[in-house]
């Protein structure tokens, strides 16, 4: 970063600035709704209440921090920034740790292994599905969680998105079992702790990770310089 | 010394940044560009591009939901 500290001069010609409502009693009165509606939820199901208090933390979290699984694939073409990529990367690399320690636990315990049927077959639809999403996401502007979180800001365009996202999923849905019958079943399905045992699983995953962050920060070195 | 605007309003994310890329290769040393946003993701790029290329770089909230990013050419 520069160091930037004397102010830049502008012409006095700008627009006078609207003055800013505090939205601070709307924030308090939002707070209170949000519990009272978990509360509520939890007389219903404990699942459900959890659900939403970890979805609005998930929101927030993504809020704030500007994270965007989108930009994290994209920046590194149109600018050669890669800081938010590495960012996902190490998400992805503290998830590891998690996902292990609940799939491992069940394991040992002899339970059956949350999540198994997330374990997708591999196959050339991956691929064609990647492309399509990733188009999808840059001309968007924000993959599924992103186009959520700036429906929530009020970007307009992104409630588009949202309606035709909604379209979109519920068409793929509706013949969702014609592609895995014919193309995305034949696929092999590759769970690594199987292959590789557990702790050799988490060290190929770190493996991975790691070179794909070396890559990463060495990019952005070649790219931007800095 | 000129000042010059884009007006990125409802434009989304990699747009902004685009359109900075653009404008920044065609004003002199010394000029100044405000780029006015209303997509926050564009709030963390195009001040980490600017940056990144050396030049000063402020940010104005000028309403809820609304940047004025401001960038000087130094070079």
């Amino acid at each position: 970063m520069s160091e930037e500290i004397k102010s830049i001069q502008r012409s006095g010609t700008r627009a006078p600035r609207k003055p800013k409502k505090s939205q601070i009693p709307y924030g308090i009165a939002l707070v209170i709704v949000i519990i009272l509606i978990g509360v509520a939820l939890s007389y219903k199901s404990g699942n459900l209440a959890m659900f939403w208090i970890f979805g609005i933390g998930f929101g927030f979290v993504l809020q704030k921090s500007r994270f965007c699984f989108t930009a994290s694939f994209r920046d590194p073409w149109i600018t050669g920034s890669t800081s938010i990529t590495k960012a996902v990367l190490i998400a992805f690399a503290i998830t590891t740790i998690g996902f292990t320690a609940i799939k491992y636990g069940a394991f040992v315990n002899g339970l059956p292994i949350p999540g198994m049927n997330y374990v997708v077959p591999i196959s050339f639809a991956t691929v064609v599905g990647g492309i399509l999403f990733g188009t999808g996401m840059v001309i968007a502007g924000g993959c599924a969680s992103g186009t959520l979180m700036r429906v929530g800001e009020g970007f307009m365009m992104q409630m588009l998105a949202l309606v035709f996202f909604i379209v979109g999923s519920l068409l793929g849905a509706y013949h969702f079992g014609f592609w895995k019958i014919n193309f995305i079943s034949n696929g092999p399905k590759v769970f690594m702790p199987d292959y590789f045992g557990w702790f050799g699983a988490v060290v190929i995953q770190f493996l991975i990770i790691g070179c794909i962050y070396v890559a990463a920060d060495l990019w952005q070195k070649k790219k931007m310089g800095a | 010394m000129k000042e010059y605007t884009i007006d990125c309003l409802g434009e989304a994310c990699p747009v902004p940044l685009m359109k900075t890329e653009k404008k920044i290769n065609s004003i002199e040393v010394g000029d100044v560009l405000i780029v006015q946003i209303d997509h926050s993701c564009a709030m963390k790029n195009v001040p980490e591009w600017a940056r990144t290329q050396g030049y000063n770089v402020e940010i104005d909230e000028v309403a809820d939901g609304e940047w004025e990013v401001v960038i000087e050419k130094t070079k």
